[in-house]
Parts: C-alpha cells; sequence; structure tokens
C-alpha cells in the first residue's frame, strides 16, 4: 500500500512547542484578551442542536436559557469560530506530518469497540466536570493558569490528581 | 492592548480572527502530539510527561509576556479577563475532568485535534462531552447551589496572596523548571525499569528554553518598580446602566441582582426590590461580604454619581451604577408612557415595552395599545444591523 | 382599508418582501449549489476526454455525468418545493423573455438534460455499452447502437456543447441573484462567473471523493487549484467593486467586511472553502501524500456557505435599510 510509505515527521521538541503555543496564546489575550477553549463549543452544539429539536424544552431551562432564546444566536461566540480554526489548524498539521488517516488509537489490551466505548464514557464525564467547573483543560487550565486565575490553578492541580488516582486501575487498557 | 478592548475591530471581525488564533492552537497542538491519546495518557503513566512540558512551557511563556508587557505598559492586565473562582466546584470538576481524561484519553480541546487527524476514538470522544454537558443542564435545578458555591469572584494568585505579580511569576517559573526537571528524572526511571527508550529531546534545545525563561523573568522583576497597580483599580471602576436595561434585568431575572438605595433616608418611592442603605451607613461594610454571584446596582438621587461606601467598593462583583439616578427610573419606568403619535413599529414596540414595564413595576393596568397602522412605516434598522452586538 | 389591505399584499409593501426578504430558504442554496456543482462536473469530464482523447479511465468519472443528471433533478425538486404554484410549472416554456433570468434558467435546464445524456453515452467503456445494449428491449437495440455510433463520430462538438452548456448553467446560478440589483448584496456582475468557479471548484471536489485514478487526480486538483485562484480573484473584484462604488455598494461591502456576515463568509468560505483546501492540495502535490477526503469536503462545505450567506445577506440588505 502506497500509505505504508509515508513517513511520519518526528513531533516537535515539546518544550519548543509549548513556547510556540505559549506566543500563539500571550497574541490572543494581546487580541481578544481571552485564549483558548472548547467544551463550551462543544455545549453550544448540544444545545443548537437540542434547541432546533425541543425549543421550548430548552428554553425554559435555567442553565440553557441563557445561552438560547429570542435575539440570540447559540453559536455567535468567539470560541466556536476558534474551535472550527482548532479543527483546520489540526486537520493541516496532521496532513503535512503524514499521520492524517482514519483510525483509533487505541492499547493493545483493548479492542477497539472497546475503546470508543471508553471514549465516549470518559466524554461523558468530562463534559460534565467542564461545565461544573466553569471550563475544561484549554479554558480552565491553560488560559486561566497563565493570568494566575486562583481557581485555575486548584483546578489544574486536581486534574493531575484525578488522573494519577485512576491511571493504576487502567494500566491494562493503554498497554 | 488587548484591541479588542478599544474598539479596534468590530464583533464579527473578532469572531474571524478566532478562526486564525483556533488554526494556529490546533496546529501546534498537533505538532506536540496531542492528537493521539497514548501520546496524552503517557503523562499519567510517568513514561513520557509530554504534556506537563508543553503545558506548562505554554503557561510560563504567556505569563512571562503578559508580565513583561504588562510591566512596559503595554498591555492593560485589567482588560485581560480573568475567570472567576469557584472553590468546590474547581476541586470537583477537577477531579472528574482528570478522570474522565485518563478514561477517554483525550481532554475536550485535544479531542478536536484528535479527530481532525482521523482518530475515531477522538471524535466520539468529543460526542461524550456533548452529551456529558447536556447531562449537566438537565440536572442544573439540583446542583445550583453547589455550582455557585465558593464564589471568590475574579480572584488572581498575586491579588489573593496580596503580592505583587511579577514575583508569583518567578515563583511559577521557577516552580515549572523544578517540575521540567523532575519529570525528566521520573522518566529515567520509570523507562529504565520497564527497559523503554526515553521519548525523544534535545537537552540543548531544553536549556536554550530554560534560559529564555530565565532571562525574561528577570526583565519582569527588574520592571517590578514600574508596575502600577492598575489591575484592582480598573476591576473597582463601577460600569453604569440605564433605567431601562435594569427594568428588564429586574423583570427577567430580579434575582441575578443587589440592588442599593444609598440616597438619604426619607426619599419618597423606591425601586422594587431595592434595599435602603444611605452611604454613611456604618452597616454598609456587609456589602463586600455577599457572594459575587449577582450583580450589585447602586442608585443615588439625581444626575450625580452617588458617592460609594467602603462596602460597594470592595465588593468583589461587577458593580453598576443607575445612570440619572432614581428620577430617571421614576421618569422612565414607573411613569405611564406616552403613545407614540408616529405609530412606527420601532416606535410602537419601544411604547408597548414601556407600557410593560410600568404595569409590571407600579400594578397599574396597561394602557391600550395603539392601533398600529397596517402600512408599516419603514424603521431605523440601519443603527441596529450595522454593530453586531457586543462581545 | 381594503385597498390598503390589497396593496399590502399585492406590492413589495408586504411582510415577506420589506424590510427584508423572506422568500427564499434553504431549497434555494441547494439548487445553486447542486446547480454549480452540476455544472463542474459537466465542464470537468468533457474537458478530462478532451485533453486525453479517450474515455475516462475511473469507472466512477464515466458515470458521473448521470449522477450529476441525478443531483440536478434533486436541486430541481428543491426549487420546486419552493415554488408556490407548483402546478403552472409549464408556464416557464411558454414565457421567452430574453430578459428574464427565470426564462434563461429554464431552457438552459433544458437542454442541460440530453446534453448531460449524450455525454454519458460517449465516455461509456466498450464493455459498459455492450451491456446496456444486451439489456435493452430488442426494439430498441437498433436504434440505440445507431445512437452510440453517431455520437462517437461527433465526439469533439459533443463534448463542446456540454462544456459550453456547462458554462452556461454555471453563470445562471449567479446571475439568477445578480440581475436582482435591488438586493444590495447581489448588486454585481461578479456573482456570475464567480459562482462558475465555485462550480467548477465543487464539481472536481465531488470528483474527486470517489477516489479517481492517479493521473486523472492529478489533472483534476490542477484544474481545481485553478479555479480556486480564479475564485480567490472574484471575490476580491466583488469585495472591491463594492467598496469603490456608492453608498449601496458600501452597504454590502460591509456585511462582509466588519459587518454581520464577515466571521462566517471569511472562516467557512475563504478559510475552510479556499485556503485550507489550497494549502493542503499543494502539500500533497509536493510532498506526494497520500489521498485524503477531507479536502473535498473542505471545499463543498465552503461552496454551499458562499451560497448560503450571499442569499441570507442579499435578501437582508436592500435601499431601504440605506439612510
Amino acid at each position: 500500500m502506497q500509505e505504508n510509505l509515508v513517513i511520519e515527521r518526528p513531533y516537535w521538541n515539546p518544550y519548543v512547542a509549548g513556547v510556540v503555543l505559549g506566543l500563539v496564546l500571550l497574541g490572543s489575550f494581546l487580541v481578544m484578551g481571552w485564549g483558548l477553549g472548547s467544551s463550551s463549543v462543544l455545549m453550544r452544539l448540544g444545545i443548537g442542536t437540542a434547541h432546533v429539536l425541543a425549543p421550548a424544552e430548552i428554553e425554559k431551562n435555567a442553565y440553557f436559557g441563557q445561552y438560547v432564546g429570542p435575539g440570540k444566536n447559540v453559536l455567535d461566540d468567539w470560541l466556536v469560530f476558534e474551535v472550527l480554526g482548532v479543527f483546520l489548524g489540526g486537520a493541516v498539521a496532521a496532513y503535512s506530518a503524514g499521520r492524517l488517516k482514519v483510525g483509533v488509537d487505541k492499547g493493545d489490551g483493548i479492542t477497539r469497540m472497546k475503546r470508543i466505548g471508553m471514549a465516549v464514557l470518559g466524554g461523558v464525564l468530562m463534559g460534565f466536570a467542564a461545565r461544573l467547573a466553569r471550563g475544561c483543560t484549554s479554558g480552565q487550565a491553560l488560559t486561566g493558569g497563565a493570568v494566575l486565575s486562583l481557581g485555575s490553578w486548584i483546578f489544574m492541580m486536581c486534574v493531575f490528581a484525578g488522573g494519577y488516582m485512576l491511571a493504576p486501575f487502567l494500566r491494562k487498557q493503554w498497554r | 492592548m488587548p484591541f479588542y478592548a478599544n474598539d479596534a475591530f468590530t464583533h464579527a471581525t473578532g469572531l474571524f480572527l478566532g478562526t486564525l488564533i483556533g488554526f494556529g492552537f490546533g496546529f501546534i497542538l498537533e505538532r506536540a502530539g496531542f492528537g493521539r491519546a497514548r501520546n496524552l495518557v503517557a503523562q499519567f503513566f510517568l513514561n513520557d510527561m509530554r504534556v506537563l512540558k508543553v503545558m506548562f512551557s505554554a503557561i510560563v511563556t504567556a505569563l512571562l509576556g503578559l508580565t513583561v508587557l504588562g510591566g512596559f505598559g503595554v498591555v492593560d492586565l485589567a482588560k485581560v479577563t480573568v475567570p472567576e473562582t469557584f472553590i468546590g466546584p474547581h476541586i470537583v470538576g477537577g477531579l472528574l475532568l482528570g478522570a474522565g481524561f485518563i478514561i477517554s484519553g483525550y481532554c475536550p480541546g485535544t479531542g478536536v485535534v484528535a479527530a481532525a487527524s482521523g482518530n475515531l476514538d477522538g471524535l466520539f470522544s468529543l460526542v461524550g462531552v456533548i452529551v456529558g454537558s447536556m447531562i449537566f443542564g438537565f440536572a442544573y435545578d439540583p446542583l445550583e447551589k453547589f455550582y455557585l458555591s465558593g464564589a471568590m469572584g475574579s480572584i488572581t494568585l498575586h491579588q489573593f496572596f496580596g503580592i505583587p505579580m511579577s514575583v508569583v511569576t518567578i515563583g511559577v517559573v521557577v516552580m515549572a523548571v523544578g517540575a521540567f526537571i523532575g519529570a525528566e528524572k521520573v522518566e529515567e526511571i520509570v523507562n529504565g525499569k520497564a527497559g523503554t527508550p526515553l521519548p525523544d529531546g534535545s537537552v540543548a534545545i531544553r536549556n536554550k528554553v530554560f534560559a529564555g525563561f530565565g532571562v525574561a523573568g528577570l526583565l519582569g522583576l527588574a520592571l517590578l518598580p514600574l508596575a502600577k497597580p492598575t489591575a484592582v483599580a480598573a476591576v473597582r471602576a463601577p460600569g453604569q446602566i440605564e433605567p431601562l436595561e435594569l427594568a428588564r434585568l429586574l423583570f427577567a431575572s430580579p434575582g441575578d441582582l443587589y440592588i442599593l438605595d444609598l440616597r438619604k433616608p426619607g426619599g419618597k418611592g423606591t425601586i422594587p426590590g431595592a434595599q435602603a442603605l444611605p452611604a454613611d451607613d456604618p452597616a454598609a461594610a456587609f456589602v463586600a461580604e455577599l457572594p459575587p454571584t449577582r450583580r450589585l446596582v447602586v442608585f443615588g438621587s439625581g444626575s450625580q454619581a452617588p458617592e460609594l461606601p467602603p462596602g460597594v467598593a470592595r465588593f468583589p462583583g461587577e458593580v453598576l451604577v443607575l445612570k440619572g439616578g432614581y428620577e430617571a427610573f421614576e421618569q422612565s419606568v414607573l411613569t405611564a408612557p406616552a403613545a407614540p403619535e408616529n405609530p412606527a413599529p420601532a416606535l410602537v414596540a419601544e411604547f408597548r415595552l414601556k407600557n410593560a414595564y410600568y404595569s409590571h413595576f407600579s400594578g397599574a393596568a396597561a394602557a391600550p395599545a395603539p392601533v398600529s397602522a397596517p402600512r408599516p412605516v419603514p424603521a431605523p434598522v440601519r443603527a441596529a444591523s450595522k454593530k453586531g452586538g457586543g462581545c | 382599508m381594503t385597498r390598503e389591505f390589497i396593496e399590502t399584499v399585492t406590492t413589495r409593501s408586504n411582510p415577506h418582501i420589506d424590510p427584508s426578504l423572506h422568500i427564499w430558504g434553504w431549497e434555494i442554496t441547494v439548487y445553486l449549489f447542486l446547480g454549480g456543482l452540476v455544472a463542474g462536473i459537466l465542464i470537468l469530464v468533457s474537458l478530462l476526454q478532451l485533453k486525453s482523447g479517450e474515455i475516462p479511465r475511473s469507472r466512477a468519472i464515466r458515470h458521473m455525468p448521470l449522477v450529476g443528471l441525478g443531483l440536478l433533478s434533486l436541486g430541481m425538486g428543491a426549487l420546486f418545493l419552493d415554488l408556490e404554484h407548483k402546478a403552472f410549472v409549464w408556464r416557464f416554456y411558454l414565457a421567452i423573455k430574453a430578459g428574464s433570468p427565470m426564462s434563461w434558467g429554464s431552457w438552459i435546464l433544458l437542454v442541460i438534460y440530453p446534453a448531460g445524456l449524450l455525454l454519458w453515452g460517449l465516455s461509456m467503456a466498450a464493455n459498459e455499452r455492450a451491456w446496456i445494449l444486451r439489456e435493452v428491449p430488442d426494439r430498441l437495440f437498433q436504434p440505440l447502437q445507431k445512437l452510440f455510433e453517431f455520437i462517437e463520430e461527433k465526439r469533439r462538438p459533443i463534448l463542446i456543447g456540454n462544456i459550453v452548456s456547462g458554462v452556461a448553467l454555471g453563470i445562471y446560478t449567479g446571475l439568477l441573484l445578480g440581475t436582482m440589483s435591488a438586493r444590495l448584496q447581489w448588486n454585481t456582475a461578479v456573482l456570475g462567473p464567480l459562482f462558475l468557479a465555485s462550480g467548477i471548484s465543487t464539481g472536481a471536489a465531488f470528483l474527486l471523493l470517489f477516489r479517481p485514478d492517479e493521473e486523472e487526480r492529478a489533472t483534476l486538483i490542477r484544474w481545481d487549484l485553478w479555479a480556486i485562484g480564479f475564485e480567490g480573484l472574484f471575490i476580491v473584484l466583488m469585495l472591491l467593486g463594492f467598496a469603490t462604488s456608492g453608498e449601496p455598494g458600501q452597504f454590502a461591502a460591509h456585511n462582509l467586511l466588519g459587518g454581520p456576515y464577515t466571521a462566517a463568509f471569511w472562516s467557512l468560505v475563504v478559510v475552510m472553502g479556499l485556503v485550507v483546501p489550497v494549502l493542503m492540495e499543494l502539500l500533497e502535490m509536493r510532498r506526494h501524500l497520500p489521498v485524503t477526503l477531507l479536502v473535498p469536503v473542505f471545499i463543498l462545505a465552503g461552496g454551499l456557505a458562499l451560497r448560503a450567506i450571499l442569499l441570507l445577506a442579499g435578501q437582508e440588505s436592500n435601499f431601504r435599510l440605506l439612510p
């Protein structure tokens, strides 16, 4: 197969990648006063879909009601366009590095279907957690961390703590 | 700077800039290796601490940039958004998100990158995130109390500890570099035991990055005497609110506001829901203790802005002063509006709105709406369509 | 009162037209998109054969004219849904008015179907023709065989005829809007060529979705790059034209340069639909990267967004909005 002939480009040195990422983050602060975010965009997509299916139900919900209603467009948000950009940028980067191909990234100790199931399960947990904490690793940890927000640093430490606490039980899945 | 705060571009243009900035983020995250779950979870199995290195280098870089540029006065740090702190939700949310991270292999942002590079597990983790956020919304009512608990407002580490920002910055840099060196040691031990190869990485490049951090950190410290304590003062400057906007908020969600009447005792009439608190009342200190989950609206008498009691000035949330004082509110909300002579749709709509507020707040029966002409007169739409709303 | 009421309904002073047009919804967007796409397919399949002098090597491309006609029928189905008086469709063919884009459109559509069918016959491989001849009822055998011989003789004129009718269809999808100068956003002659270029690009993307043979793929990508280049040029011309004209043009330019449609237009149409595909196609050619379906998907989504945005912005903008 031709596809196997493509040589993947190596990843960037993590410190260099971090510095470049930090420079883009700094640029974003300088231009927009805010950095990165993605969980809220996914929530907006969910609300938008649900709003099409059951407008009344969603509008009277105390939490969703702040995003939909007369005169409000749930997708009219800076982060929505930013995440569109993240998708495009990720696609170009993966393609030019020879890494763009459809597949499932998993350890040897797990089947594809189980891996997908775990991805959904973990996603549900993260979606819930991100709403509770008003942001995820992008919006709270990275962005809030860079402006020294107290809550963001507490959140970041707890993310690492949560991951490390569960890691011993999931070793098999990832090996 | 930041540019958006100075109206350098419109709301819609800002959205497009979001696409470009996001493109940069997506590109770098992929090149850092964050499009694949195994690179990410390796952090938690200690054999490749890529996540820690990239994330903390990014935080340190942006933080140093903000500190130095803020020190030079290029950036008004008060206009950079600081996420609000809610202790309980942040702790629980963080732990849950960490658990979700290692189960799914991605966080929401890296899931987007993974989906863009063709990884179906990334795509499905995004589906999960959508479902999870919807579950939160539907379960919001019983969760609300916890969701709003431990509120501390937009507070930074340096405000919390009461020390200058550049000192905290230096602390973060030192801690990060320490964490990097520690991480590399751990990688050596873990991979040595398992007989797996160390992750790639040139020591020379790493040292250059560290040196860069050091120079920028020293520059930030050197600028310390220059740094003005603008951040706190600027946050405190209260905004203004129009009487009609206040009426709208009171009508739609009275639970989102505290309203304080700062007039001298004995004034006639008041705004529904307002608490009387003369400016010289020593009890005013309690305002500073209120959780900043609501906005605080204060009003005095007449168009002169009232003197804010110290408690109000220390209120951690947003403070708004009613424009024109109580008289303006009485004039535009508590007085029956006059029907417009020219029944243009916009004027009729405005009249109806004012009438609704009037009857709601005064308890009077609404005046009958004027009969609108069957043939609409062109409305002055342009002003509305020109500006795409606030950011 | 009655007279006023009648006037409100029959003239433009009715809520479907003023203050903004609410006549055209997703049906027209889909119709314009599929129309352009099919125009692109017919042009590209004909050009491929003119260039190589033989039938297309990829089976998917050989049958693409038929697929294209199917898509066009879908688009016309959407258009039909949009018509108020569905029973009177045939009247379009009684009114021959040189000044009416609707009239032009209905005649172009009438030409496209036979032209596309002939192109399909022409693109078929010998064994595919033989299969059809075997399967048809006996009384159709003779005329069909004659027909195949005939089109083989007229190969060049048919290919050129298809290119001409494809270009006409592509331009018409833009002119349909471009003739309505009362709508500020459509008050430009560039819409015709712009929609044609976009149609060719989306047509190429659609062909690329079916993983054609490597050589044809390379040709299609080269032509797609040209089409995207021209599309970008026409967008610049459109914006320049708006920005340098009077107040109505300024208004239309503002809609896309700072106004309400800025973000959607530049993010979805320009970045996702033009810049990123060009980048990825150039990378593919330079570095011989494996084929990805993401590029055609981006192009198709961008083409759909272009029509949706111009349709929405156009219906919202009229002279009454000017001070």
